[in-house]
């Protein structure tokens, strides 16, 4: 079976291959002048921010020298989800739409084993490609993580044991797609929707309550930057708490403006406060750990899913 | 052990029954010919021995098993779907190597004996349709199958490379002994090799039986036209046809006949199959439906 995998997904395999081959040289090449960077500029002294007078200066001046490459490495997100296109999808599809598993499922291997050892196959290769993929996210996005944390999703998508376990899930969207669909192009594009639907949501709505946020009450009333922290809410509120909305700030502002006052400092003489709900840097590891966890049984299921439908197919 | 046998076997899609009321038991070691109009359902049928469909009544058995419930029976079955799909990128060398990495009884010599005249370098989708017959029917047989089911093979075969398939398959399954089973809509290309015929129209078995047997069952009665009523010997009247002032009956018989009024012939094959297949009223006094196209796997 292996041979059998090998050959009908090698140029999948092979493609695979020179995209992170690619990639690798890229994140060479982009990621040396940010690291010589750092080190001639010694940021590793600045660590954190506040350590040395000036040092805000100049962190700003090295996150603003490479803000393009630091856009261009967030396309990184889209890489679990080609997988799930382009090796998943077809999977079954191909077979379906182009009639071969009348071929395949009517040998001696039964079709539950079939699809089980090229399932487990893809998989671990997926994983192997997927975790090549974080480790250069990591090593590029090094001097960065020192001063931004890698909490926040820019960070947080792209690093760490979440990328293969999102492989592993588009893998699995993708062949469960084909088996439903049974047309290639029908399935791509489902996994397509499903895969971000789920991404995206998962990260809208579940990861900012795998554990319970801090809530930082600030003084003052222009929101200020925590370094190495995903800000979840910043709001403005009342002395009594309750949030302020945009146009009652406004009016005050101009009130103040009217009575020649200082805006924040009127505002501040009000009691009004900033409320800020985040998550701290130091939780990286444990959010990795529970939204991997999650994708790989949303993976699990669904291959689960997908075997017990391929048994009860008719064709 | 019984090849094939059907109880009451029915498959329906949504677009209505592909095959009902079917049942039927195959002699072990006959040369089956699986005749019918397209849409009989024929590949359906097929499909169900294989397990590719799963009944919506009755049960199919094959070698004594049920092929979805248990599918350690489908390496038993050299089975070429209709239009032999094989992975088109792989070489012919990649094909055979498929079938042995997905079969535990294949045997190289049975098939090699088939692909004596193939490159094996060359890549599926660029051989011919003779070519690629000959690769799957080799692939089926490698496996030394008790039970062969080829659907339509003759589809896209030119009657030369149909007859040398033909060759090739008797002589593969003479050596391993196996039951075979041919469903094909040209009867002319079955009534050559097959020794058992079971017939399918509009989803049911309409005859099924050893082909001598039927032969003898069956005459053909010529003579002057005349209201018909019950003549000795004959059990059913299959087809009538009225030329001029002549009658010719094509009748299964239960007796003999000694009416001598009629001269008795014997009827072909062909002509006794295709009597068979004609739908059970002459299509001019049926209204034109439009029936959708049936897909069957």
């Amino acid at each position: 079976m292996a041979w059998l995998t090998w050959r009908q997904h090698r140029a999948q395999l092979l493609g695979g291959l020179f995209l992170i081959g690619g990639l690798a040289l890229a994140t060479l090449l982009s990621g040396l002048p940010v690291r010589n960077a750092y080190h001639a500029q010694a940021l590793s002294a600045c660590l954190p921010p506040s350590a040395r007078s000036g040092c805000d200066l100049i962190v700003r001046h090295f996150e603003s020298e490479f803000v393009t490459r630091r856009q261009l490495s967030r396309a990184l997100v889209v890489l679990p989800a080609l997988l799930g296109l382009f090796v998943g999808a077809p999977l079954l599809a191909r077979e379906l739409e182009h009639g071969t598993h009348q071929l395949a499922w009517t040998q001696g291997l039964t079709r539950r084993r079939w699809l089980l050892s090229k399932a487990s196959l893809l998989g671990v290769a997926s994983l192997l490609g997927a975790c090549a993929l974080a480790g250069l996210a990591m090593w590029w996005r090094q001097p960065f993580d020192a001063f931004e944390g890698r909490i926040s999703p820019r960070a947080f998508d792209i690093e760490g044991i979440v990328v293969p376990a999102y492989a592993l899930f588009a893998l699995a969207v993708g062949i469960l797609a084909g088996l439903l669909l049974r047309r290639t192009v029908a399935a791509m594009t489902a996994t397509a929707i499903v895969f971000a639907g789920v991404r995206l949501g998962i990260e809208r709505l579940l990861r900012p309550h795998y554990l319970t946020p801090l809530r930082v009450s600030a003084e003052g009333t222009i929101p200020s930057s925590y370094p190495s922290t995903w800000v979840l809410h910043d709001r403005l509120v009342d002395a009594s708490g309750s949030p302020i909305t945009a146009g009652r700030e406004d009016l005050a502002i101009l009130h103040a403006q009217q009575a020649r006052l200082e805006p924040h400092a009127y505002l501040s003489s009000l009691g009004w406060h900033r409320i800020v709900e985040l998550q701290p840097g130091s939780r990286f590891w444990p959010f990795q750990g529970i939204e991997a966890g999650i994708f790989v049984a949303l993976a699990l299921l669904l291959l689960v899913a997908t075997v017990w439908l391929v048994r009860r197919t008719p064709s | 052990m019984t090849p094939l046998a059907a109880e009451s076997l029915g498959k329906r899609f949504r677009r209505g029954w592909a095959l009902r009321d079917c049942t039927l038991e195959l002699p072990e070691g006959a040369i089956v010919g699986l005749v019918g109009a397209n849409g009989a359902g024929k590949s359906t049928l097929l499909g169900l021995a294989t397990g590719l469909l799963s009944a919506s009544e009755g049960s199919v058995e094959v070698l004594g098993r049920d092929p979805r419930r248990d599918p350690s029976v489908l390496g038993e079955i050299g089975f070429v779907p209709q239009g032999a799909p094989l992975y088109r990128s792989f070489t012919v060398a990649d094909t055979v190597a498929f079938a042995r990495a997905t079969n535990a009884a294949w045997d190289a010599d049975v098939a090699g004996a088939f692909l004596s005249r193939l490159d094996a370098r060359t890549r599926v989708g660029a051989l011919s349709e003779g070519e690629r017959s000959r690769l799957a029917l080799a692939l089926a047989l490698g496996k030394r199958p008790s039970l062969v089911l080829l659907d339509e093979p003759f589809a896209r075969l030119d009657p030369l490379s149909g007859r040398e398939f033909l060759q090739l398959l008797m002589d593969g399954v003479t050596e391993l002994g196996a039951t075979v089973v041919i469903a094909s809509h040209v009867i002319a290309d079955v009534e050559r090799v097959c020794d058992h015929i079971v017939l399918l129209s509009e989803g049911h078995v309409r005859l099924a039986g050893n082909v001598e047997e039927l032969l003898d069952s069956h005459r053909l009665l010529t003579g002057a036209r005349r209201p018909l009523g019950r003549i000795r010997g004959v059990e059913e009247i299959v087809r009538e046809r009225h030329g001029g002032r002549q009658l010719t009956l094509l009748v299964r018989t239960d007796g003999l006949l000694v009416d001598s009024s009629w001269t008795v012939d014997r009827v072909a094959l062909e002509e006794l199959l295709l009597a068979y297949m004609a739908p059970a009223e002459l299509p001019t006094t049926r209204v034109a439906e439009k029936v959708p196209l049936r897909w069957h796997g």
